[in-house]
């Protein structure tokens, strides 16, 4: 089956960790991940300049390599990602920002490509609260 | 078509576990996950009214967020690990998270 899934949360948020083992979960299960929508304070979850605490899950790193490792297509919300500071280099770049906090494997994109995951997957799961 | 519900918000924090088994149909699940499990605390009145709930409604909570938090499960509740999650939101035509 074809799942599309959404963060709603940050890294430090336990929703964040969730809907990785849930994605890991699916994965393992033999289901394809079609896309990942990072939405709303899920941005930070996609953010590469997140600095977790030595004695913490460093939630951001850990889907930044699930993502790489399976290559998924994982979208970060441009309008979301721009209001909180999570920039690429091109926006850092259009908006004269000094730094880029979302680079590869992640792409900044529009909530088309939610819409269009919905369109195509069998389920939508959205994690965000606590 | 049944759906499964998920909430992952303390019911003593807010209204959606009271709203969410208000809205339940015959054929829905109910997923705790988080600081939701907490429903189940046992002698409270969330968690008297999750064992009222229809038996045709599931009952689930996600173990790891019981076991962190040391809770007693009735047995009306199924605790379910990340790949019995996956298989549920496959069970349910549709998936509704309660953000």
């Amino acid at each position: 089956m074809k799942f599309a899934i959404a963060l709603h949360a940050p890294a430090h948020s336990p929703a964040a960790r969730r809907a990785l083992r849930f994605a890991e979960a699916a994965l393992a299960g033999g289901h394809e991940i079609m896309r990942l929508f990072f939405y709303q304070d899920g941005v930070h979850s996609a953010s590469s300049t997140v600095v977790s605490p030595q004695d913490e899950l460093d939630t951001a790193r850990q889907w930044r390599e699930f993502v790489a490792q399976h290559q998924l297509d994982a979208v970060v919300c441009i309008a979301a990602a721009l209001r909180r500071g999570e920039l690429n280099t091109e926006e850092a770049q259009r908006y004269q920002r000094s730094a880029a906090s979302i680079d590869a494997p992640w792409a900044l994109s529009g909530l088309g490509q939610l819409h269009e995951a919905i369109q195509q997957c069998d389920r939508l799961i959205c994690f965000g609260g606590h | 078509m049944s759906t499964l519900h998920i909430l992952t918000h303390s019911p003593f924090a807010d209204s959606r576990l009271a709203s969410c088994l208000r809205l339940l149909s015959a054929d829905d699940g109910l997923l705790l996950c988080g600081d939701a499990v907490y429903a189940l605390q046992n002698g409270t009145r969330t968690c008297e009214a999750l064992e009222l709930m229809p038996s045709s409604i599931g009952l689930y909570a996600l173990q790891e967020d019981v076991q962190a938090r040391a809770l007693q499960v009735p047995e009306r509740v199924q605790c379910i690990d990340y790949p019995q999650f996956v298989a549920l939101t496959l069970q349910h035509a549709k998936v509704n998270s309660w953000l």
